[in-house]
């Protein structure tokens, strides 16, 4: 019998269920046709093009000058209206345009949201050859269907350039449609004297300028932001003397705590940059035909926009939590080695600094963050590309000495009785990203070395004029790139992990499960990689077998949310705002693992594989999975780290803010995608030509998300806000403040330096319910191999 | 600063380290040797562009990079200098229970470098497998005087073509070997005790430290010399070429010197090669009699074959950049091995902390392990 409480329940469930069944992506997918498209004048013939029908626009000045009016003729030949077609009904056009604005000059042609179609009256409905109007005993209506060629009058804008979309029928003229009925496209762009010339109220801002504007403010601020937390931290000896032993001790620091402190800031200022270039984009792709970015602009821009937010900002955070937590979860002193882990922070902002040569100079990488040969060995790259090339090498000797020191700590250093299925699963989650990291990333580094030196002594490896192999340079990133966007979304399942459990007040359902999932998902990293070169040429036989094993990356991962489900149904959950994150984790990244299934499938991934469907998807994973989950980290940790806490009506605002405003943006992404609204593009069209341009109502989603956007980005201010807030007034922590049972809660917050005793590591008793004897066989036998280090060697 | 568990808390970021209390330490190594890499790629990318000479005053800036590096380094070893073996890491969690940590941390870090040349033999198998070799292209005698085909040249064909060619390479492979011996022997005699040590040499124990370090030093120098040797011979082989005069000469078909690689045109700018301007009937038909007939024909211009043009950049590009990645590994254990020698004349490795050879050693035998195979991939095959 259910209670009322359980009905409402039901019902609720029911409403979100219908709710996401609405705004779920339409399945009418391109080109078979869009609703409300055979309204707009062009009855698109066939499935296809047809190059037998050649469109023509003449009139056009070579450029325009400003408010000119032009008289333009549209006109096209081939097809059916050509030959045996009756004399009416002949063809039709559509001419779109990106700026100015155009007028009819005569009965034949209509203007209908502002583009030019012609008059579709059929003055022959009963198709015997003779106009109706003609049987009725009146005139014959010349309607705009009966022609092949029409003028139209165009009024070019102030400045910039005008792109001419335009689409023609020719058909035979019977009325309905049928096989031989062709039509084609064509597009052609004029440009108008630049703003320069033309005296105008409002310059138009230079984006580069906007962006290294920004950037220089942002790093004012963050200096602004250190000067003042040192001011706090002793207000009275506010000069150089203690000032400069203060930042010198931030910058030759070898403690994992305070280099976990400036993976912090450099990430999180990082990804500041990177949400301004989101911004920058989203502005730009807002409404359409926008010219705010111009192509090779933008090209740049997303190109940055994607470095920066996997290498410069997911990455430090990341290390920021794994530098903070490892030695104190596994109740260790320190990292193994400790200047190694300085050095592995410090290539960072150098590197960082080379990838950003580009940005100052206007002339950034253009290449994508995949950085595709052979265009990234072309002179047609921006020089800047070299740059970036050369900051990505720092960044790839970083994270080699970053995992030889976690893997040795994680190894090594865990504390007496602590065996390897003891281990926090935070913990094994950075053990197993490292690991995947460790393995990878010198397949990439040897790539952008080769590359590095194409671009300067002038090797070969990548010029297809001397033989050299694209797709090789593929294949050595994509063996990195995919274990690399495991590696940033596994310690995130590992923050999830415990954040969970300590919410729920038991231990983790499944731990085990749970170990053998993330092991799981670091293998298969290795051997799926190629999905993403479906369309790239690669061979079918490997493309197939890819296919497979892609599959069987949602086991794993299925089986971590399954356990993460059933912790908190056999708890007892407590919502405090990490709780919030790590529940609206399961939502948004389960949503993208979802909409992830799509792009194993080979010809799912050939169809929507340039679409904002993949926007949409990787957005998910990477911000709603690993982003989201970095957040509820830091809401856990926080404490911990600062020794205060923090105030849950601001996280709150924030969780509810961002999540909200984050699925605004990306989930009408999905719809845009299926739409066939293409990626990588720095414009889009709203018009009735299906295959460059996108259905018209398109144009509102667009806009939507850009309004989304913006409100996603600043909601991460409250965040930021928060954190500054509770440094200076926040209430003291106590060591323990959520209940969580793993060793950096034994210690104060925030923990001493070095963090444990190295002649007194604690002893760890009881971890959970799976605790056994350790060592294992296996590492019994493996430990049969190592040769101590006694004494008794060194005599012989 | 002191520390909360009664430990000193070390802020000597110039160095020397007092490192009777362990870690951590803090360091200006760290920025200072990030910020000279940075100087070095940024300015070495301003000298050439696409392959083309650009800027060569931004040779300054290299330099410059170099001599940041180098600054580094002096802070990172004047900070280890004292280091003598008393705070020495070691594993509490199994499977590396009392197992220094130095040592599990080296054997990782040789993993990745492992994944680097094997990252740079999927380069070079796609590319000798996947392109037609040039010998194939010219026998098939599909190509047309004038026009430049695309195959691959190895640089074997070249080097493994006379004994001179591969005598560089051939001595390098036995210095490296033996340079993997004295490092051994530079150990085992670090890491004798004192006792023992005095009873081998027949001297006095006060006098053994010393002795031992007058030892140590010379197999670590002896070690260092081997590296050198094989880097100036791989230079030679590359861009200088070295005479055959007397004798010699006769056994080199009549020259009086051995070319080196650059001079024979087998570089990465070479889209116009044409090493395979011998007779296209003399593989067929064998209507010259010997290696040194073909020779003097070419010579004298009286060769009846024609000259096949390749472009061989690809080839180049494979062999130059992994046999120089293996010799930037040997350059780096140059650098460290200086180090290394000056730290042991001066006392430095005894038994407590001999184990740091052991450690820098498995590097250099990895070093040496990857030349066991380039030199048959690239010198020979």
């Amino acid at each position: 019998m259910m209670n009322k409480r359980s009905l409402i329940q039901t019902f609720a469930i029911f409403v979100i269920i219908g709710l996401a069944l609405n705004l779920a992506p339409e399945a009418d997918s391109l080109p078979s046709g869009i609703a409300g498209q055979s309204e707009k004048g062009c009855i698109c013939h066939g499935a296809i093009p047809d190059s037998g029908v050649t469109p023509s626009i003449t009139g056009l000045p070579s450029t325009f000058n400003a408010s000119t009016t032009y008289t333009l003729t549209v006109s096209f030949t081939g097809g059916p209206s050509g030959t045996d077609a009756a004399p009416f009904n002949l063809g039709g056009f559509n001419l779109a345009v990106s700026s100015g604005t155009l007028a009819a000059v005569d009965e034949r042609v209509k203007i209908e949201n502002g583009e030019a179609v012609h008059n579709g009256i059929d003055d022959d409905e009963d198709n015997n050859g003779i106009h109706d109007s003609v049987e009725a005993g009146g005139e014959p209506i010349t309607s705009g269907n009966d022609f092949t060629s029409w003028t139209v009058n165009w009024t070019s804008p102030e400045s910039g350039s005008t792109t001419f979309n335009l689409a023609v029928n020719s058909v035979n003229g019977d009325g309905a449609a049928s096989a031989d009925d062709k039509w084609n496209t064509m597009s052609v762009s004029v440009s108008g004297p630049s703003s320069g010339i033309v005296a105008e109220p409002l310059e138009p801002a230079d984006p580069f300028v906007v962006l290294a504007t920004l950037i220089i403010v942002s790093g004012v601020l963050l200096g602004a932001v250190l000067l003042y937390t040192f001011y706090r931290a002793n207000p009275d000896g506010f000069n150089w003397e203690s000032f400069a032993p203060w930042i010198t001790g931030w910058l030759t620091t070898t403690d994992h705590k305070k280099v976990g402190t400036l993976y912090f800031l450099a990430g999180f200022f990082f990804l500041g940059i990177g949400g301004i270039m989101a911004m920058i984009i989203r502005v730009q792709l807002a409404v359409p035909g926008n010219d705010f970015l111009t192509q090779d602009q933008y090209n740049q821009f997303f190109t940055m926009h994607g470095t920066v937010m996997i290498f410069l900002a997911a990455m430090p955070l990341i290390n920021g939590f794994a530098n903070w937590l490892i030695p104190l979860q596994i109740g260790a002193a320190d990292l193994a080695l400790p200047r190694i882990n300085a050095m592995s922070f410090w290539l960072q902002p150098v590197g960082a600094l080379l990838i950003f040569t580009g940005i100052f100079s206007g002339a950034a990488a253009d290449t994508g963050w995949t950085g595709y040969a052979p265009y990234i060995v072309s002179e047609t790259a921006h020089t800047g590309t070299t740059m970036w090339v050369a900051g990505q090498i720092m960044l790839v000797a970083s994270s080699t000495l970053t995992g030889i020191n976690f893997l040795t700590t994680i190894c090594a250093m865990r504390a007496p009785t602590m065996g390897w299925m003891q281990m926090p699963l935070f913990t094994w989650s950075i053990f197993v990203a490292n690991l995947m990291l460790f393995i990878s990333i010198p397949a990439w580094g040897v790539g952008l070395i080769q590359v590095y030196l194409d671009r300067t002594i002038g090797t070969a490896f990548y010029y297809v004029a001397s033989g050299g192999d694209p797709l090789l340079w593929s294949h050595l990133f994509w063996y990195f790139g995919h274990p690399e966007v495991y590696v940033v979304i596994v310690p995130a399942f590992g923050i999830i992990s415990e954040v969970i459990a300590t919410s729920a007040r038991r231990s983790v359902f499944g731990y085990r499960s749970m170990v053998y999932a993330m092991a799981g998902i670091g293998i298969v990293a290795f051997i799926v990689y190629g999905h993403h070169m479906f369309t790239s040429g690669m061979s079918p036989t490997l493309r197939f077998v890819t296919m497979l094993t892609t599959m069987l990356v949602a086991v794993p991962t299925g089986i971590k949310i399954f356990n993460w489900l059933k912790t908190m149904h056999k708890g007892s959950l407590i919502y405090r705002t990490h709780t919030l994150w790590a529940l609206g984790f399961l939502v948004t990244f389960t949503l993208g693992g979802i909409s992830g299934m799509f792009f194993p499938s080979l010809a799912m991934d050939t169809h929507l594989h340039e679409t904002y469907f993949v926007v949409a998807h990787f957005h998910y994973v990477f911000v709603g999975g690993t982003v989201f989950g970095m957040f509820s980290g830091i809401y856990y940790w926080f404490p911990k780290m600062s020794g205060k806490m923090m105030d849950e009506k601001w996280g709150l605002l924030h969780f509810l803010t961002a999540f909200i405003s984050f699925n605004g943006i990306f989930w009408p992404m999905h719809k845009l995608g299926v739409m066939g609204m293409a990626r990588r593009h720095h414009t889009w069209f709203v018009s009735v030509d299906e295959y460059t341009n996108i259905p018209a109502e398109m144009a509102d989603w667009n806009l939507f998300i850009s309004v989304s956007a913006f409100l996603f980005f600043f909601s991460n201010f409250i965040l930021i806000g928060n954190m500054i807030k509770t440094i200076i007034s926040g209430k003291k922590a106590p060591a323990d403040p959520w209940g969580g049972w793993s060793f950096e809660w034994m210690c104060t917050s925030p923990p001493p330096t070095p963090s444990f005793d190295p002649h007194n590591l604690p002893v760890l008793h009881d971890a959970n319910e799976y605790h056994e004897s350790e060592p294992g066989g296996f590492t019994k036998w493996f430990a049969g191999l190592m040769v101590p280090e006694d004494d008794s060697e060194v005599s012989h | 600063m002191s520390g909360d568990h009664g430990h000193e808390h070390h802020i000597e970021p110039w160095g020397p380290h007092d490192w009777s209390h362990g870690a951590p330490h803090n360091s200006f190594a760290p920025l200072v040797m990030s910020i000279g890499f940075g100087v070095f790629l940024y300015a070495f990318a301003n000298i050439f562009v696409m392959g083309g000479l650009e800027n060569i005053s931004s040779m300054a800036g290299v330099m410059l990079g170099f001599i940041i590096i180098t600054i580094g380094l002096i802070i990172w070893w004047r900070q280890d200098m004292s280091f003598d073996g008393v705070y020495e890491p070691q594993g509490v969690g199994a499977p590396f229970r009392n197992i220094d940590l130095r040592k599990v941390a080296m054997w990782i870090f040789l993993m990745s470098e492992m994944m680097v040349f094997t990252s740079l033999f999927s380069t070079y198998i796609r590319y000798r497998l996947g392109i037609p070799n040039c010998e194939d292209v010219f026998l098939s005698g599909e190509w047309v005087e004038g026009t430049t085909v695309n195959c691959f040249e190895p640089a074997a064909h070249l080097i493994a073509s006379s004994w001179f060619h591969l005598a560089p390479g051939a001595v390098n492979t036995f210095a490296l070997i033996v340079s993997s011996f004295t490092i051994v022997l530079a150990l085992k005699t670090a890491k004798m005790s004192n006792k023992k040590y005095a009873k081998k040499y027949d001297i006095e124990t006060a006098n053994v430290d010393a002795h031992r370090s007058r030892k140590v030093g010379i197999y670590l120098g002896s070690t260092l010399f081997l590296a050198t040797l094989f880097l100036t011979l791989k230079l030679i082989e590359w861009f200088v070429g070295f005479p055959t005069p007397g004798p010699l000469t006769d056994l080199n078909h009549g020259h009086s010197e051995i070319k080196s690689l650059f001079a024979e045109g087998y570089t990465i700018h070479a889209n116009a090669y044409t090493n395979y301007h011998y007779d296209t009937s003399y593989h067929g038909g064998h209507d010259i009699p010997t290696d040194s007939a073909l020779y003097a024909m070419l010579e004298s211009g009286a060769h009846p074959g024609g000259m096949m043009m390749a472009d061989i950049r690809v080839s180049a590009s494979t062999f130059y950049v992994t046999t120089g990645t293996h010799g930037v590994h040997v350059f780096a254990g140059m650098v460290g091995l200086s180090y290394m020698t000056f730290k042991a004349l001066r006392g430095g490795y005894g038994p407590s902390n001999a184990v740091s050879i052991e450690y820098f050693g498995l590097y250099w035998h990895f070093v040496d392990l990857v030349w066991v195979l380039v030199f048959p991939f690239f010198y020979l095959y």
